[in-house]
């Protein structure tokens, strides 16, 4: 295809700069590159990580033995919440947001996203969110201690303290900000595709987004509205959810989980589009069932709008709602199963090579589906009564959150980060990252499992000496520090990849989708030119048309 | 050779392509709306479940002289009126640019942001005289939270038609680039439209 001819080089040059990365600080307070803006949300969101990830080292010191006087009781409950909180909103739903802003306009071809400005707009909120959420602990009585879903009375009637309403601001804001992100991942899905990029050709990782997207823009307001209603039942004197005069704390749990859990969907599908676009070139097949894997995530995202009252079963719903929502939730696994079977087959007699992207994403299959299988126990609400509160649903959304999304930003992050910095990451300190981490986290949370089991409740600060929950409680800290071990390997790793790491061309994995027809990193532009797509795998149809051309 | 070689032969973007029909402003919009309904539809949700749920027996609930509280339906259909009057005025505005007509543009936009201005003044009115507070019972917390939230909407909406009517004064807008104006329109429509369900839940039923 010819394009228009008036590109020329000098021309481009002056209109974008020589290198969009090579600017003074002003140039990165000021962008509006959809791959600045991505990497700024990459690199924010990792520092928020190792805040929460401190917050958590200092939960298990505390836990390690029992009677411990580590932390104070209420010291425990603030650094409990923020822990959660900052995981869940400063990390895992931004850093996805990330991955979207710098790969969906190189993955469908356009220049930038559809609303430029407003992606910036949407980063500096979520920065400024994240600094008010965390200010919380400067706040006179300290931090929120509500835990990060901040269940009404407690959050209403005995949190004294200004921690909570920052707490509340700091959601608020974020919720703008990610809505306004979503919102413009959408637009840009829908109207900046290349030509020839239908609906089934679109990489999945785009589906991924596509229906984080929407699910953000769906459930979003429902979480505004909740806080809303919180806060002035705090501070303007109304009684949305006081039983005394009128109201439901009941309420605030429906409000709260219509939007939570969608929200775990939001933080596991983009994931799991991730590990659709890994698994494939790592196995040199093509995915197996791309319309299987593309409509599942429609599918869960849809089903999991119907499901929010399994997170309520304790609280003496009629049985039939509670058999509904068991129901509901059950059927969930279907197409979470379909997309762990489609992995699996992809696999199947594949020329399979294990880099470290791969790595992350194998490990994503097995603890991701542990995490699945605790949470079909968890559906089933006799089950649920008896394991609600205790450590055992600690284990499930450690292994579904961690061992899931976490592990997939991992293998994202390794897979591309030659795109995004022209550098690859070191495949042996990478690997040593993996099983450092990989260890760790069951050795973390495995235990969990029995200790809830056993009927540890969760949120406690200590617990009664002897026993079998001494042992794994020990066991448990231990591993949290080996993790921490491996999460520093993967700065050293940063660190010494930045000056002497491998030049990445490129394609250097071989991959399919589009990102990788332009350089690495990408010119401000994205791109010089683009192929017409005729199918999913347009890299594959470009290598074979250039040998076909060679043999000519 | 490998797939990505040949992408360099020419410096600078393609030409932009369009995967849709649809302007990305309006589209944007519309996505907006349906997150505004689902705000709304949290408040509704709040409304219905202190309504049915929690007090099933009576509804409004009584106050402390043992008589329901009072709702001023009529005053706020007058309200509904004046403001449902503002959509026709503010579709004239757009109808007339659309046809070249700045004289009606500039007509229209003046007289919608005025009807929305005194909807909004007789809505602080109706909450000054109205004999119940924020803090009488879960009834006033989401009535005030429904008529309350609506009505931020059309304080923002209100700012917006300022910045068009302006816009229109400033000779902004013609019969093929007004996508400013359609875009305000859509969210002032919406802004209409969920306050007669407000009004009808809230006072009616
Ligand atoms: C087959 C799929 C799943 C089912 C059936 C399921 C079921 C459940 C149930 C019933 C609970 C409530 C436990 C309780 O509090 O008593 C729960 C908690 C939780 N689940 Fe899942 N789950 C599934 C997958 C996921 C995924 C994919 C994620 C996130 C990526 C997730 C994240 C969470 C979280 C964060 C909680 C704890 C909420 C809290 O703080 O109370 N779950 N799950
Ligand atoms: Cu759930």
């Amino acid at each position: 295809m010819a394009s228009k001819a008036n590109h020329h080089p000098s021309a481009a040059r002056q209109r974008f700069g020589s290198d969009w990365r090579a600017g003074r600080i002003t140039a990165w307070l000021t962008t509006v590159d959809h791959k600045r803006v991505g990497l700024l949300y990459i690199w924010t969101t990792l520092g928020f990580f190792a805040v929460g990830g401190v917050l958590a080292l200092l939960m298990r010191a505390q836990l390690a033995t029992p009677n411990e006087n580590f932390l104070t009781r209420g010291s425990y409950n603030q650094v409990l919440t923020i822990h959660g909180t900052t995981m869940i909103f400063l990390v895992i739903v931004p850093i996805l947001a990330g991955f979207g802003n710098f790969l969906v306009p190189l993955m469908i071809g356009a220049r930038d996203m559809a609303f430029p400005r407003l992606n910036a707009l949407s980063y500096w909120l979520f920065l400024l969110g994240g600094i008010v959420l965390l200010s919380s602990f400067w706040a006179g009585h300290g931090a929120a201690q509500g835990g990060w879903t901040s269940y009404v009375p407690l959050s209403t009637l005995h949190m004294p303290g200004h921690g909570e309403d920052f707490w509340i601001l700091g959601l608020h804001i974020l919720s703008i900000s990610s809505l306004v992100g979503a919102i413009n991942f959408i637009v840009t899905i829908h109207n900046m595709r290349t030509s020839g990029m239908t609906w089934t050709r679109i990489p999945l990782f785009i589906w991924a987004i596509l229906t984080y997207a929407w699910l953000l823009v769906i459930v979003l307001p429902t979480l505004s509205a909740g806080l809303t209603m919180m806060l002035l039942d705090r501070q303007w004197g109304t009684h949305f959810f006081d039983p005394v005069h009128g109201g439901s704390p009941i309420l605030y749990q429906h409000v709260f989980w219509f939007f939570g859990h969608p929200e775990v969907y939001i933080m596991i599908l983009p994931a799991m589009g991730i590990i659709s676009e890994i698994i494939p070139v790592f196995a040199r097949k093509p995915i197996f069932g791309y319309k299987a894997v593309a409509y599942s995530t429609v599918g869960i995202a849809f089903f999991s709008l119907l499901v929010w009252a399994h997170h309520m079963f304790s609280t003496g719903l009629p049985v039939g709602l509670d058999s509904f929502f068991m129901l509901s939730s059950m059927v969930i696994a279907v197409p979470t199963g379909v997309k762990i079977f489609n992995w699996l087959a992809t696999l199947w007699r594949g020329n399979i090579s294990f880099d470290t992207p791969m790595l992350w994403s194998l490990g994503f299959i097995g603890v991701f589906t542990l995490g699945g299988l605790s949470g079909i126990f968890l559906a089933a609400f006799p089950i649920d009564w008896q394991l609600t509160d205790t450590y055992f649903v600690v284990a499930h959304l450690h292994y579904v959150l961690f061992g899931g999304s976490m592990f997939a930003v991992f293998a994202g992050l390794y897979y591309w980060w030659p795109k995004m910095f022209g550098r690859l990451l070191d495949e042996r300190l990478g690997k040593l990252h993996f099983a450092l981490v990989l260890i760790g986290f069951n050795v973390t949370f495995l235990p969990q499992h029995f200790l809830g089991l056993l009927g540890m409740p969760r949120r406690v600060y200590t617990y009664r000496p002897g026993g079998i929950w001494e042992v794994y409680n020990v066991i448990s800290t231990v591993g949290s520090f080996l993790m921490a071990v491996g999460m520093l390997v993967f700065v050293l790793n940063v660190v010494i990849t930045a000056r002497s790491g491998r030049r990445a061309s490129n394609d250097p994995w071989l991959a399919d989708t589009l990102e990788w027809y332009t350089t690495s990193p990408p010119p401000a532009w994205n791109f010089d030119r683009l192929p017409y797509i005729s199918n999913a795998r347009p890299l594959r149809d470009v290598r074979r048309r250039l040998e076909a051309e060679r043999w000519k | 050779m490998s797939a990505a070689a040949e992408a360099h032969e020419h410096h600078g973007p393609p030409p932009i392509h369009y995967s849709s029909r649809i302007n990305p402003a309006v589209l944007g919009i519309f996505l907006f709306i349906g997150s505004e309904i689902m705000l709304f539809g949290s408040f509704f949700t709040a409304y219905f479940f202190d309504r049915i749920v929690a007090n099933p027996a009576q509804w409004p609930p009584l106050n402390e002289a043992g008589v329901p509280f009072e709702r001023p339906w009529f005053l706020a259909l007058i309200n509904t009126l004046i403001l449902v009057t503002s959509s026709f005025t503010i579709h004239w505005a757009t109808v007339s640019c659309k046809k070249g007509n700045r004289a009606g543009l500039q007509a229209g936009m003046v007289l919608t942001f005025l009807l929305g201005l005194t909807f909004l003044l007789t809505q602080v009115i109706e909450y000054h005289r109205i004999g119940f507070n924020t803090n009488d019972t879960a009834f006033a917390a989401t009535f005030f939270g429904l008529t309350g939230l609506h009505g931020c909407h059309v304080f923002i909406g209100l700012l917006i038609l300022l910045v068009i009517t302006i816009r229109a004064f400033r000779g902004h807008f013609s019969p093929s680039a007004h996508h400013g104006l359609e875009v305000g329109g859509i969210y002032w429509h919406f802004v209409d439209v969920m306050w007669i369900v407000v009004y009808v839940t809230v006072y009616v039923l």
